[in-house]
């Protein structure tokens, strides 16, 4: 069987490390020791009622649903305008690659200074702008609004690039006699686009979005070079609130548990939307 | 048409624009910031566009080079994604091509277990998978990225050329099979040649995940000359509670542009890769 | 023989500062870099290369430690320290560094993985791995009879009673002092500077009105963390007591959460919010804030880099409370001997001859890493008074600091597991932001911590470990 090498590699790297992480989940065990007596499911009532651990909850459903709405509009309209030919297509198209191409722990120190409670080039122009007042800027990571808007800002800005090229991807893949019926049925316009080319285009959006929700929910570098879960807690999200109390704090167990919250949630998502896009390309 | 032609490009500029502007924004000051001097980026009455005194000035590049190992750790990050492209490709092919030969909703369901890899947190499993890495020897080592990356790019390539496979007429490789090829040389002689859209798209998105990964390239390898370009930095350029603004910008830019040069040229074939694959 | 080496040390320290910072690195770069290839050869032909010529060394000792924030500590520790005792003692030393903030995911990988390092350093006492490392025990006492007595902060650091271990060697430590801008508060008023929190509070909003506000963060970051625990302790709030009770809801933590909030509403401003470990030190080289608590980084930089201010910053220790002056540690650099370490005996060794003569870590790390035996390093105070940066003697308070109002995180009680949860949680920070913030009253804000410490202190006590 063909198929044996990449089962057998991703059951080995994958799924046993997997077992193991939901082993752990139910067991005290701290500090990187890879067993522990067994607590049932006490990790996961105990972190359930934290307070934290709440707060973590939600951002994580807020920042996925947020930062992925705001990738799927954007991208989408980025796409239609990058089909076309135009002069200098191939800068903008440069351009707005650019974040992909740069490794997300890098790329989002970028973000930490631009963010910066002094120095941020944002309140700069806002101030000369007389948009903000000089002595008492925003605080992007500072204020809990805020720094939820600036983690969505940049989960958006670095994965708004791949979900633009997917999306390019489904617009090419229209063929053109549709495109050419489509005219000849007089859709032009906003008509043809709500009729005829987002329809067609929802298969691959989905596809977009569910990288984009993967990529969102499980990530832990955004929020933890730009707050670490701060101010005061309330942008924690759970792969953050998972290694703080697994990984830094050594309380094993319960750091697994946080972290594997998330797991049927996702699971569920990803398998309705394959089945959604089969669905909507079917019909 | 022809005759809109301005005025639609006057539109698609007013649309686009704004957007390339944002994305970009950050590279520019990137940009900025890392040609500025310490004092003249701790200067507040300092115009952030403008420079100051000493600046601008090439010394946050030239510490880069001289004084710490970056050019070995892009070194490292490159042999570690062509490497784990090339295992990609190795494994991903022969598995996506069976999964697109197998019959109705087994391939289809298999298909989609495999994807749900990528929703198990990587935040704990690099715990498990460090033991795993000391007991086949390969702690510190590159070898311990190379052989634990294709875990995610495995299951993304395999999906994506189970698609593309499957748009490939049958006929094709029944004609080669009758010609009196095996299955295994008709995957390598006929398929590969036309998919290689799909093998292109693949590729890039196995690098780019590659230059993506944190937290196994820290917790696998301390030796500072076996750093990927993520990892050396951290250790170089954040002293403490001292960051080196400037160099840490540097380092940002430098592999990204080429990256993105290479992902523009790239980008038409790989949107034939998407359509032509696995989204239909 | 012992005075020997540490003047020589000395001598070596002040060659090297008046070469700069980058042929430092330079140096040290191009030494990195053929030793690497070095090391890379050995690998491949999976056969030891001898690092010095007619000269097969016995052991090797891997150590593993953050990058220091003095890069010229990275040097002497790596090229010279390490070099020097390794051939003294058969031994190939391999220095490897981890970025502070990847210290704790490397850590678990290698208990995990169950192989690693020999000697492998944290930046705040480690207790949760207490299980996988050995009894410092041996160390401690070792050093003990060339040098006396462990400093307290340390014992009580690295010590944990109830299992009678030392689940950690701590080599060093970091006084943290206040710094602040003699310029700006005698502008307003005060040349003495931050003497008490009073005065600290009563100076502020004028501070604050000339562009200088008062700068303690109230973030997610090890800064903030150690001022407000510090700045609890001033007012009578303690985390745990003596026998490591949760006595967080106390009148005393109330004090100085109403304390806290009317300094930020009258001296500081929304910034503090939004500080990573870095800020503090920023914001004070751009010139901004009149006062900050922070480990001396913030001044050797200014001097580093000549800021025309250097010679206004000045070191206090922390402003008295109606509690009196208790202060915290910032780094207390703690390393441990896995129980699968390799080579045991050498990185047992390598601690004790390593603490025994300490001068020469305290001069190259420029006065940042104190020694966790007081007489390791001879005429620490002359040392201290010596330092050429204007004013001259402005680092002679580190020793009153250290001596007198230095103590452990945790203190009265131990360092220990579940204190170093409520730090790595940041639940300090969180409380006093929420009551700076509005969100709650202190009594609530209080109560909230009460509760939520006691479940990590409970959890830890089902481990048997406080």
């Amino acid at each position: 069987m063909l198929i044996a090498p990449a089962v057998l590699f991703i059951a080995l790297l994958v799924g046993g490390p997997l077992v193991l992480a939901v082993y752990l989940s139910l067991t005290n065990a701290t500090a990187g020791a890879l067993h522990g007596d067994w607590v049932g499911l006490h990790n996961y009532t105990a972190e359930w009622s934290d307070p934290n651990f709440q707060t973590a909850f939600k951002n994580t459903l807020i920042f996925t649903v947020l930062a992925n709405a705001v990738i799927v509009v954007g991208a989408a309209f980025l796409s239609h305008f990058l089909v076309r030919e135009f002069r200098g297509k191939w800068f903008v198209r440069f351009l707005v690659l650019l974040p992909w191409a740069a490794p997300v722990a890098l790329s989002t120190i970028g973000w930490l200074w631009i963010f910066d409670s002094l120095f941020s080039v944002l309140n700069w122009m806002l101030i000369h702008a007389h948009l903000v007042d000089k002595f008492n800027p925003p605080q992007w990571l500072g204020q809990p609004r805020l720094s939820m808007a600036a983690i969505i800002t940049v989960h958006a800005w670095r994965l708004l690039p791949f979900a633009t090229v997917i999306m390019i991807a489904g617009l090419a893949s229209i063929p053109d006699e549709v495109n050419d019926a489509a005219r000849i049925d007089g859709a032009v316009g906003l008509r043809k686009l709500w009729y005829v080319t987002l329809p067609l285009q929802l298969p691959i959006a989905l596809i977009a979005v569910l990288f984009g929700i993967v990529f969102t929910a499980t990530d832990m570098a955004v929020v933890y070079i730009l707050t670490r879960g701060g101010p005061f807690n309330s942008t924690q999200t759970l792969p953050m609130w998972a290694f703080q109390t697994g990984i830094s704090s050594g309380s094993l167990g319960p750091g697994a548990a946080v972290a594997l919250y998330l797991l049927p949630v996702l699971a569920v998502v990803t398998v309705l939307m394959l089945w959604a896009a089969k669905r909507v390309e079917v019909s | 048409m022809r005759s809109h032609r301005t005025y639609n490009n006057f539109w698609t500029y007013l649309a686009v624009g704004p957007f390339a502007i944002v994305l970009a924004f950050p590279f520019y000051w990137m940009l900025q910031t890392s040609l500025k001097t310490d004092q003249d980026l701790y200067n507040t009455e300092q115009v952030p566009f403008g420079f100051g005194k000493g600046s601008p000035t090439v010394h946050n590049y030239s510490f880069l080079f001289t004084d710490t190992q970056y050019v070995r750790w892009i070194v490292n990050t490159l042999l570690v994604g062509v490497v784990v492209v090339l295992f990609t490709l190795l494994v991903s092919i022969p598995a996506g091509y069976s999964l697109a030969r197998l019959s109705g909703r087994w391939g289809q369901s298999m298909g989609v277990g495999i994807f749900l890899v990528y929703l198990v947190p990587p935040t704990l499993l690099f715990l498990p998978l460090s033991r795993v890495i000391a007991e086949v020897g390969l702690q510190d080592r590159l070898g311990s990225l190379m052989l634990v990356y294709p875990g995610f790019t495995i299951p993304f390539s395999t999906w994506l050329l189970m698609g593309f496979f499957k748009s490939i007429p049958k006929e094709m490789e029944d004609a080669a099979m009758v010609d009196g090829a095996s299955r295994l040389r008709t995957l390598v002689s006929v398929i590969v040649p036309i998919s290689v859209p799909g093998i292109l798209t693949v590729i890039i998105f196995s690098f780019s995940l590659v230059m993506n990964e944190f937290i196994y390239a820290v917790s696998f390898i301390t030796a500072s000359t076996s750093k990927t370009v993520s990892t050396g930095i951290y250790t170089e350029l954040i002293r403490g509670d001292v960051f080196y603004w400037g160099a840490l910008m540097a380092a940002t830019l430098i592999p990204s542009i080429p990256l993105a040069l290479l992902y523009n040229a790239f980008l038409d074939r790989f949107i034939q890769g998407f359509t032509g694959g696995a989204f239909r | 023989m012992a005075d020997d080496e540490s003047t020589s040390d000395g001598s070596d320290e002040v060659s090297e500062r008046r070469t700069s910072r980058r042929e430092l690195m330079r140096r040290a770069s191009t030494g990195a870099v053929v030793f690497a290839y070095g090391g890379a050869a050995a690998k491949t032909a999976a056969a030891k290369v001898p690092q010095y010529r007619h000269k097969e060394l016995a052991g090797t000792l891997r150590i593993a430690q953050w990058s220091h924030f003095v890069p010229a500590y990275d040097v002497w520790f790596d090229k010279v320290y390490t070099k020097r005792w390794g051939q003294a003692n058969d031994t190939e030393v391999i220095v490897e560094h981890i970025g502070q903030a990847d210290i704790p995911a490397r850590a678990a990988a290698e208990v995990a993985a169950q192989s690693g390092h020999d000697l492998f350093w944290f930046l705040a006492p480690p207790a949760q791995y207490e299980d996988q490392v050995i009894n410092h025990a041996d160390v401690v006492k070792a050093i003990s009879k060339k040098r006396g007595k462990m400093a307290d902060v340390c014992y009580r650091s690295t010590y944990n009673p109830r299992t009678k271990k030392y689940f950690a060697f701590a080599d060093t430590y970091a006084p943290d002092p206040v710094h602040w801008r003699k310029d700006y508060w005698t502008q307003v008023g005060f040349p003495n500077g931050p003497t008490t929190w009073d005065v600290v509070l009563k100076a502020a909003p004028k501070l604050k009105d000339i562009g200088h506000p008062i700068g303690i963060g109230m973030s997610n970051e090890i800064d903030s963390n150690m001022a407000l625990m510090a700045m609890m302790m001033c007012f009578g709030g303690y985390i745990q007591d003596k026998n490591h009770r949760v006595v967080i809801n106390s009148k005393g933590t109330r004090d100085a959460l109403k304390y806290a909030a009317s300094l930020f509403k009258a001296g500081m401003s929304n910034e503090i919010f939004a500080w990573s470990a870095a800020s503090n030190n920023q914001a004070m080289l751009a010139g901004r804030l009149s006062m900050a608590l922070n480990a001396i980084s913030i001044v050797r930089s200014a001097e580093n880099t000549n800021l025309p201010f250097a010679k206004d910053l000045r070191l206090s220790p922390i402003p008295a409370g109606p509690k009196g002056r208790v202060g915290l540690e910032h780094v207390m650099g703690c390393y441990v001997i896995w129980k699968f370490a390799k080579n045991k005996p050498m990185a047992k060794k390598f601690l004790i001859d390593l603490e025994v003569q300490y001068t020469g870590a305290f001069e190259n790390s420029r006065f940042y890493n104190f020694p966790s035996f007081p007489l390791s390093v001879s005429n620490l105070s002359r040392r201290l008074a010596r330092d050429q940066h204007e004013p001259s003697g402005k680092y002679s308070i580190l020793q009153t600091i250290n001596k007198k109002y230095t103590h452990n995180v945790g203190y009265p009680g131990f360092s220990n597991a579940a204190m170093d949860e409520v730090f790595n949680k940041f639940l300090i920070p969180q409380m006093f932001a929420e009551v700076a913030q509005d969100k709650m009253t202190p009594a609530e804000a209080a109560s909230a911590a009460q509760r939520d410490i006691g479940k990590i202190f409970a959890k830890w006590r089902a481990l048997k470990k406080i």
